[in-house]
């Protein structure tokens, strides 16, 4: 099955809050179209849209014009994709009453996935992420990068097709974002997703991505493919040349940012 | 729990101390309250007026949580409805307790349902209060989570808004059991024939302070065992969950 990514014009703009206020354009026709099994990752600075970006795509916002499809067929009624979809917030958001391992059944009882293959599932990504011990914790037992590893657990416990990942390490010490960056892409080369990450991090972008999307307001200012054969090597040079260019781009599309709004302030 | 048996001790000593410097029909040493509570319990209708009492607290409750647990939580949730509701629910709060027994029992007449009507009336808008503060405390991250992982509403309504509510229930269902016993005494006493606080009254209107302290004595004993054995323990049960506080 096709798990691509179609996105054409999309645009979203916040009301103004005052009567005759001039809305916000978050999303400024948009297009973007993302491969079955690539990674994406977007890159912008605050308020260029990224996480306008997410909601839309992931149905928690539907009020929104353009056009948005997953392997060729549009969102529903619902706004929700037609694929399954796991999600990974910044926060764990994990329910703090149940252990670890409801925590993962909470989200399989509302998915399709057979109860005959929780366990199966549970014990492959619990080890996988070396959780196997803590299964019985409850969230305030565990450390920061274990709940957002547990959270890592939970999204890939329904099998998506599509993961959205929205600046998920960027609360983690840099020790546990890195090996959770390196755990993230074998389970991903292993398993085969469409995954749309959003961070801050050019590092971070260029290591995990086959492309690097910089938005800056709200539309597209550089696409960067990020050509380093698999599996890649943290402290590979290539990489850190691929990540310079990045990061100009970041910064350039932060000074847009600025600038635009002191020229809304000026009037 | 050493500590506190010590201190149970230490105003047992301070109560028989006082009671020497006071004639008895003042103030009574506490071997001489318990007797009479013994010789209460010998004469046999102590159960009927505690039962009676203790069965007006549970109407008298339930009635508050019934009325006060969903104004909270509206009040909680909807900003139209908090806006609406929160002078009324300060008017209601104001009003004295006497105020809702004189009326209920003058519109209702002098029985049980009066009486119930007016201890959930007087109760109803703490236990409001103190679920509208708790509502604004809960964290809606989490109904983003569950709606992205495909949570149905009323999914989210009971696994995820329900046990985020549900500590804030139990702590309004201590503190409305602690305001509601005492409008209970006050309720009985002036509009009921039986129960703790037509005995105290009773009492009273004959000085008789050994039987008035006896009374007190009992019905204070058994209001502290619901909280602090069966609540207590209740709680525990319920949120296992939450991070243990050292102190």
């Amino acid at each position: 099955m096709d798990k691509g990514i179609s996105i054409k014009g999309l645009v979203k703009e916040y009301p103004g809050h005052r009567k005759g206020e001039r809305g916000h354009r978050v999303l400024n026709g948009l297009d973007l179209s993302i491969a079955d099994n690539e990674f994406v990752c977007i890159l912008g600075p605050s308020g260029c849209g990224k996480s306008t970006l997410l909601n839309t795509l992931s149905g928690l916002d539907n009020d929104y014009s353009g056009e948005v499809s997953f392997g060729g067929r549009p969102v529903g009624r619902n706004g929700k994709p037609p694929v399954k979809m796991g999600y990974l917030f910044q926060d764990p958001r994990l329910l703090p009453w149940l252990t670890a391992e409801r925590n993962v059944d909470f989200v399989l009882e509302n998915s399709d996935v057979p109860k005959a293959r929780w366990a199966e599932i549970k014990n492959h990504y619990f080890a996988l992420t070396g959780l196997e011990a803590f299964r019985h914790h409850y969230p305030h037992e565990l450390s920061g990068g274990m709940a957002q590893r547990l959270s890592l657990v939970r999204a890939l416990a329904i099998e998506p097709d599509v993961l959205f990942m929205d600046e998920p390490f960027s609360g983690l010490d840099e020790l546990t974002a890195r090996r959770m960056r390196v755990d993230l892409l074998d389970i991903w080369s292993r398993t085969g997703k469409t995954i749309l990450f959003i961070t801050h991090n050019s590092y971070e972008a260029t290591f995990l991505a086959d492309r690097v999307v910089v938005l800056s307001q709200g539309n597209i200012r550089e696409e960067i493919r990020v050509e380093v054969p698999r599996p890649r090597d943290y402290d590979d040079p290539a990489l850190f040349d691929i990540s310079k260019q990045v990061s100009a781009n970041f910064i350039a599309a932060a000074e847009e940012a600025e600038r635009a709004r002191l020229e809304q302030q000026a009037g | 729990m050493f500590v506190k048996v010590g201190s149970i001790i230490a105003a047992v000593l301070a109560w028989l101390g006082l009671s020497f410097l006071f004639p008895e029909t003042i103030l009574p040493g506490p071997f001489q309250t318990t007797m009479v509570l013994a010789e209460n319990f010998a004469n046999g209708d102590i159960f009927q007026h505690l039962f009676a009492t203790l069965g007006r607290v549970i109407g008298g409750l339930a009635l508050a949580m019934a009325i006060g647990i969903p104004v909270g939580v509206i009040m909680g949730v909807n900003r139209f409805a908090e806006k609406t509701l929160d002078i009324w629910v300060m008017v209601a709060l104001t009003v004295p307790s006497l105020c809702y027994a004189i009326f209920a029992f003058i519109w209702i007449g002098l029985n049980e349902t009066a009486a119930i009507v007016a201890i959930g009336l007087t109760s109803a808008p703490s236990i409001a209060i103190n679920l509208w503060e708790g509502v604004k405390n809960i964290d809606t991250r989490l109904f983003k989570m569950a709606k992205v992982f495909n949570a149905s509403r009323w999914v989210i309504i009971r696994r995820v808004l329900f046990p985020q509510v549900l500590p804030y229930i139990m702590a309004s269902l201590r503190f409305g059991l602690g305001i509601v016993w005492k409008i209970t005494v006050l309720v009985e006493l002036l509009g009921r024939p039986d129960g703790v606080g037509f005995e105290l009254f009773y009492w009273y209107q004959l000085a008789n302070m050994q039987q008035v302290l006896a009374w007190t004595l009992l019905f204070t004993i058994v209001m502290l065992f619901i909280e602090l054995v069966i609540l207590q323990n209740m709680e525990r049960k319920l949120f296992s969950w939450r991070p243990k506080v050292k102190i």
